[in-house]
């Protein structure tokens, strides 16, 4: 951003035509960005509104269309039936998002922990770029991975696994997320001034106590934020989840208690047991209606676009939940 | 002593048991490795079962290891002990020639199979024209800058429409190679000379350098049919491979020898007392590394051959990088995939660069701090998250839906992903930019150069490494990238795609297909680990390349 002292030196050129033609051409590239986000937004609502029988008529569309109130609350996603219920695929997310954050936020945490307070240098310097290395392998080749090696592992132990499982796929999408967990904490636990680190040595603890009684809480926003990331990221993994998940959309054994007329659903020991079935993630879901020539725009293609905006309401609402927390850390200590 | 008696009473007062903290400790640790080990395992598994070591003679790896592992080993050693910098430089100097092998064996397939070198040269001439036409106008100060602007622009213009199909059908024209010589070997001579200019202080040496350069690619050119390459190929290999190391030593060997002569002098006027061949080894005698390892695998080459020694029966070879897919696990391969992915980087990279580059400049040295830039700012870190499946989304709807361009194909793929790698390149660029010290900005505004000159002469050389850095790690996440490929319709079985608007395929992608349309045992067993090799393979080059480039950079800084 421009100081004083240079807007002084250049106020007198910035005028002519070829400090303008520059200025513009930069500007327009930045101005890309907000378009970029202007396309996904427009095309995603757009494409939706054809699916809905609700808008459809708004955008010109007649004929087949889903009830909105159906897509929200529906239990079963059939396309060829035409029921589009969009839970079951919810629940395959959910049933990811929750194997991979068992794996990945405590594996996370404690590197970020390890790598803040323990490792020396040299071992950091070492280990930080070989947790990149963990997301930076292309997700395809996790979802090969859980299919050829980590399902049979399984097997030894869950003799009734299936061929295409939640558990081999939150397997590997817990570890490509882990370095998205360790960087952002770490970077949290690093901006905790060493003051309060000092404070308490001075007061006879021990490195122990320090970490987990000053840094960590010191830290939880930038811990907290860097957990709603690794979550969205998980959320939004698309090719490891259709591959080693499968494609069957299920929505997982629950308990029902009803609560003043109101059915509330709750986790038994059954529900456990979805890991080891085949289920089917809302990326999954729409890989999977790709896989098929849908070009002509029937409603399965149009529901494509529901899903997607679906997705990116999740994910960019737990973004901007991190992004917010995430200032906040930044402004208690700097 | 009175306190002997305290020291009874109070004993255990101020020991603290070690046992939680270093249980702690230790957990950490397997925490912090846990990840690591499980992708190395995974990894290790992946190649077992694309290379299968296990099916080769035991003589050969006999013969491998005593013509090649211990005779790096062993001046490996040496170079250890014997220099300061010796193993670096004979790593660099290895690294050098495989990496240039590795990328000119890229370029080369492009000019074989995709741009025939007579279109090539068609554009080379009609860029070169308007290039030429800035060169002399601009020796005009009176002429205004929008009459420049337009100018150039009808130039372009009329150069681009005319100039290639003249070309194409002019009446004699070099061969192929030839062609390659002249548009590819000026550029890089040229090159070679303002690099040796910068390094050397020695013009005529410098020029002798250059034109040296061009005589050995052309000599690389038309010698490459001796050794069972096709001249395309040699002229290439020969630029990406020979050209740079040899570049590589000289620097090396001179640099070293330029340093050794000053610690000379300083050590005559009796300033420094360490003597000079103590404190400058000859770091270049690392050069010879790659002379013993290259020669090693040669000699073990004809020695495996003379003895017999069958070698593993790796999935990961000639035939399958040149095959396209095929219906049998055996018979399949990759090569329209390769080709494919390097359309869409070739795209990516175009389309990105000046874009990322460009909105980085903006954000850092043009925007006013006003809510409409934190928008800005905001908005991009938050494209960053978003899933690359909802860039294909986007991509489908605003490129196929929209503008009505067929699905599927090499603009439209390398398109969305360029979108999608932008945010990273932005962010990454904004950083490079901002390491640029203030103290840069202020001197060149203190001459009285404007903004323009100031980012054009100063802000983007001294920000390029680490732009370049960040680029190429966003092409390493390209690549790897399949959701936004499927989503904008690539087809599940393609050939190579020969024009943009040819429907394209990518290496991930042809593993997704593997693993789901052909998903049989053998597809698992053989082609499926090979295909994963590869496309890793591609990755971890892209990726040492980029962090070599950091680390450097880094120093220099």
């Amino acid at each position: 951003m421009g100081s004083e002292f240079e807007e002084q030196l250049t106020t007198q050129t910035e005028n002519a035509p070829r400090e303008l033609l520059a200025r513009v051409f930069f500007f327009v590239c930045a101005f890309l960005s907000i378009l970029t986000t202007l396309g996904i937004i427009v095309v995603l609502i757009t494409e939706s509104a054809k699916f809905f029988t609700l808008t459809a008529p708004l955008v010109g569309i007649t004929g087949k269309t889903a009830n909105v109130v159906d897509f929200l609350t529906g239990t079963t996603w059939s396309i060829n039936e035409g029921k589009f219920g969009v839970l079951p695929l919810v629940a395959g997310t959910l049933v990811i998002v929750v194997g991979s954050a068992a794996i990945a936020l405590p594996l996370g945490l404690a590197t970020a922990i390890y790598l803040s307070e323990y490792a020396s240098p040299r071992v950091r310097a070492y280990l930080k770029p070989a947790l990149e290395i963990l997301a930076g392998v292309p997700t395809v080749i996790y979802g090969f991975f859980a299919l050829k090696y980590i399902t049979p592992a399984l097997s030894v132990f869950f003799p009734n696994i299936d061929f295409f499982n939640g558990l081999s796929a939150s397997i590997v999408v817990g570890i490509m997320i882990i370095p998205m967990v360790s960087s952002i904490s770490e970077d949290a636990m690093n901006a905790v001034p060493d003051e309060l680190r000092q404070a308490g040595y001075g007061l006879g603890a021990t490195k122990f106590d320090v970490s987990i009684g000053v840094v960590v809480p010191a830290a939880v926003s930038g811990i907290a934020a860097s957990f709603i990331l690794a979550l969205s990221r998980a959320i939004g993994e698309t090719m490891a989840v259709a591959l080693a998940a499968g494609s069957t959309p299920t929505l997982p054994a629950v308990g029902i208690v009803k609560l003043a007329g109101v059915v509330i659903p709750y986790p038994t020991t059954e529900t456990l047991s979805i890991y080891l079935q085949s289920i089917q993630p809302m990326t999954g879901a729409m890989v999977q209606l790709l896989f098929g020539d849908i070009t002509g725009g029937g409603l399965a293609y149009r529901s494509l676009f529901a899903i997607g905006l679906t997705l990116f309401v999740m994910t960019l609402a737990m973004n901007i939940i991190s992004d917010l927390i995430a200032a906040r850390y930044r402004e208690e200590y700097e | 002593m009175a306190t002997e008696t305290d020291r009874s009473t109070t004993e255990g007062f101020g020991q603290v048991s070690r046992t939680v903290g270093t249980v702690f400790r230790y957990l950490l640790l397997v925490a912090t490795l846990s990840g690591i080990v499980a992708l190395a395992v995974l990894l290790a598994y992946v190649f077992y079962d694309a290379v299968q070591p296990d099916t080769a003679a035991p003589g050969w790896y006999l013969v491998y290891f005593l013509v090649l592992v211990l005779p790096m080993v062993v001046v490996g050693l040496y170079l250890r002990r014997r220099t300061e910098r010796g193993l670096t430089v004979g790593g660099i100097a290895l690294g050098i020639p495989v990496l240039g092998v590795l990328f000119g064996a890229g370029v080369a397939l492009l000019f074989i199979d995709i741009i025939p070198p007579v279109a090539w040269l068609g554009y080379v001439i009609a860029f070169l024209i308007p290039f030429g036409t800035i060169v002399a106008i601009e020796r005009y100060r009176s002429v205004p800058f929008i009459a420049k602007l337009v100018i150039v622009t009808a130039v372009f213009v009329g150069s681009m429409l005319a100039v290639p199909g003249a070309v194409a059908s002019a009446p004699i024209l070099p061969a192929d190679w030839l062609i390659l010589v002249l548009t590819l070997g000026v550029p890089v001579a040229v090159l070679v000379w303002r690099f040796l200019g910068r390094t050397f202080d020695a013009p005529r040496w410098n020029r002798i350098g250059a034109a040296l350069t061009f005589v050995v690619i052309a000599g690389g050119g038309a010698a490459a049919p001796i050794i069972g390459l096709g001249r395309t190929s040699g002229t290439v290999l020969t630029m990406t491979a020979v050209v740079p190391f040899c570049l590589y030593a000289v620097v090396s060997r001179y640099t070293a020898a330029i340093e050794a002569d000053t610690a000379a002098t300083v050590d005559e006027q009796g300033v420094e007392t360490v003597a000079a061949d103590e404190q400058y080894r000859p770091d270049w005698l690392g050069l010879g590394f790659p002379v013993v390892v290259i020669g090693g695998m040669f000699l073990g080459a004809f020695l495996v051959e003379l003895f017999g020694f069958a070698g593993p029966q790796s999935w990961v070879d000639w035939q399958f990088l040149t095959s396209p897919h095929r219906n049998a696990a055996e018979e399949a391969g990759v090569y329209p995939a390769i080709v494919g992915s390097i359309m869409l980087m070739i795209i990516v990279a175009l389309v990105s660069f000046p874009l990322g580059v460009g909105a980085a400049v903006y954000l850092e040295e043009y925007a006013p701090d006003t809510w409409f830039t934190r928008i800005i700012d905001v908005n991009i870190s938050n494209l960053a998250g978003v899933p690359s499946v909802v860039y294909g989304l986007l991509g489908l709807g605003l490129f196929v839906t929209y503008a009505g361009s067929q699905p599927g194909t090499v603009l439209v793929g390398g398109l969305t992903l360029a979108l999608l790698i932008l945010p990273i390149v932005i962010i990454s660029a904004r950083e490079a930019i901002r390491s640029v010290p203030d103290g840069f900005r202020q001197a060149s505004y203190g001459m009285g150069a404007t903004r323009w000159q100031t980012i054009k002469n100063v802000i983007l050389p001294e920000a390029f490494p680490g732009i370049l850095t960040g680029t190429i790690l966003a092409l390493g996440r390209a690549i790897g990238e399949t959701a936004p490929l499927l989503v904008i319709g690539a087809p599940q079985v393609f050939d190579l795609p020969t024009e943009l608007s040819a429907r394209v395929g990518a290496l991930p992608l042809q593993i997704y297909v593997w693993a789901t349309a052909f998903a049989s045992p053998d597809f698992f067993r053989k082609a499926l680990p090979a295909g994963v090799i590869v496309l890793l393979v591609i990755m971890l080059v892209m990726n040492s390349v980029a962090i070599v480039l950091r680390n450097r950079f880094e120093r220099n800084g």
